[in-house]
């Protein structure tokens, strides 16, 4: 099947997709519902393929809706008890424990105050019940989770999230040929950008945000002209 | 009807200090059997043995195979580059090509007959083999690990 634009709509039966299921096992992304043994659209967009068997619509949205593992960037909004409530974009609030960061014990809390930004995982989603993040792995350790400090946060949709975490990103490469930075993408449409000077990292988001219109297709294009509006 | 029921422990049993494992167990199969008659007459059979070929993943991250976000490009934040770093070692890692080899299949084939087969022949040869000569090869035998191998000094691109 082609990755072209091959646009579904919700309720539309998708029977390209239950061909492939009748041979072998697929996965069913975001924006595809089964219902019985047929498989149906449940949001308005191109369907994507990826090898060997995912398929998913790749919709514009906004609103982030939460998925066990993914990485997102919060906003600090109350303690609450054992707990900080956490901001992340959804129609929910998530919590975050405060034993759930890099050497925490409950005597040693984390110094956490409304309005910082957290870089996290999450750990449970289900519409029942409010999401949970942490910031450390498996093993206890931080990694890349955990505060960002200084910088600039902007908001951006889901789509232009994605984008930059493609593998092989053209655009983040562009902007590294122009200077030094770093950046965290949270899939929830949430980017925290920090260059070396204030108008470094703000030509930096304005050049990220310049991207938002970009298709698939054209980024190319466009990368090659992030340096002009870098500048600007 | 009471000679089909399963024999139960009285609770007086139960409530012995030595059966309290025991006491958890049979509470937690007691809630099992409830739970599934109560949803026995909801349940079909189709809903208990269906297998499906549809796999739900409802984060976008998996399905994309998107990287980590949190990234930092010419030395801007070492601490994440370092880890972006071992990232990408591991990555590359599984996807190694094959060393090239120092030894041939063929001459590894060789000297691996060439110690392994006298060692097989000894073996059944020990079955038909005297006791006489048995411990004379056993004393040889002695002696020779009696010998200590002198410690060699590695090369220095081994490691």
């Amino acid at each position: 099947m082609s990755s072209a634009l091959n646009i579904v709509m919700p309720g539309e039966r998708i029977t390209a997709v239950e061909d492939v299921a009748k041979g072998k096992r697929i996965i069913l992304g975001p924006g595809l519902r089964r219902v019985n043994d047929t498989v149906v659209a449940s949001k308005a967009g191109p369907l994507k393929h990826r090898e060997p068997n995912t398929f998913w619509v790749d919709n514009y949205q906004r609103r982030y809706v939460p998925a066990r593992g993914d990485l997102i960037i919060g906003i600090i909004k109350a303690k609450s008890g054992d707990v900080y409530r956490v901001d992340i974009g959804s129609a929910d609030s998530a919590s975050i424990s405060y034993l759930a960061f890099e050497a925490a014990t409950k005597k040693n809390r984390p110094d956490l105050n409304p309005g910082d930004l957290l870089y996290a995982r999450v750990l449970n989603a289900s519409p029942d019940i409010e999401p949970e993040l942490v910031c450390v792995n498996s093993n206890g350790k931080r990694g890349k989770l955990g505060l960002l400090q200084d910088g600039f946060f902007f908001k951006c949709s889901l789509n232009l999230g994605r984008l930059l975490l493609r593998e092989n990103c053209p655009a983040l490469k562009a902007l590294t040929e122009k200077l030094p930075y770093e950046i965290a993408v949270g899939v929830n449409g949430r980017i925290w950008v920090k260059a070396h000077s204030a108008a470094e990292t703000v030509g930096l988001a304005n050049a990220i945000l310049s991207l938002e219109q970009a298709g698939h297709s054209e980024i190319d294009k466009v990368c090659d002209n992030l340096g002009d509006v870098l500048q600007a | 009807m009471p000679s089909k029921m399963k024999p139960r422990l009285s609770r007086g049993v139960l409530d012995m200090k030595f059966m309290q494992r025991t006491k958890l167990k049979v509470a937690k199969e007691d809630d099992d059997e409830q739970s599934r008659a109560l949803y026995s007459n909801e349940l079909n059979t189709k809903m208990l043995n269906s297998n499906s070929n549809f796999i739900i993943e409802p984060s976008y991250a998996i399905c994309e195979g998107l990287i980590d976000g949190r990234l930092s490009f010419r030395g801007m934040n070492p601490e994440i580059e370092r880890l972006m770093e071992l990232e990408q070692v591991e990555k590359d890692g599984k996807s190694r090509p094959e060393q090239p080899k120092e030894v041939t299949d063929q001459e590894m084939v060789e000297t691996y007959y060439a110690n392994q087969a006298p060692a097989a022949s000894k073996t059944m040869g020990k079955k038909f083999s005297t006791k006489n000569e048995f411990h004379k090869r056993k004393s040889n035998e002695q002696q020779r690990l009696h010998k200590k191998g002198q410690f060699k000094k590695p090369r220095q691109d081994d490691e």
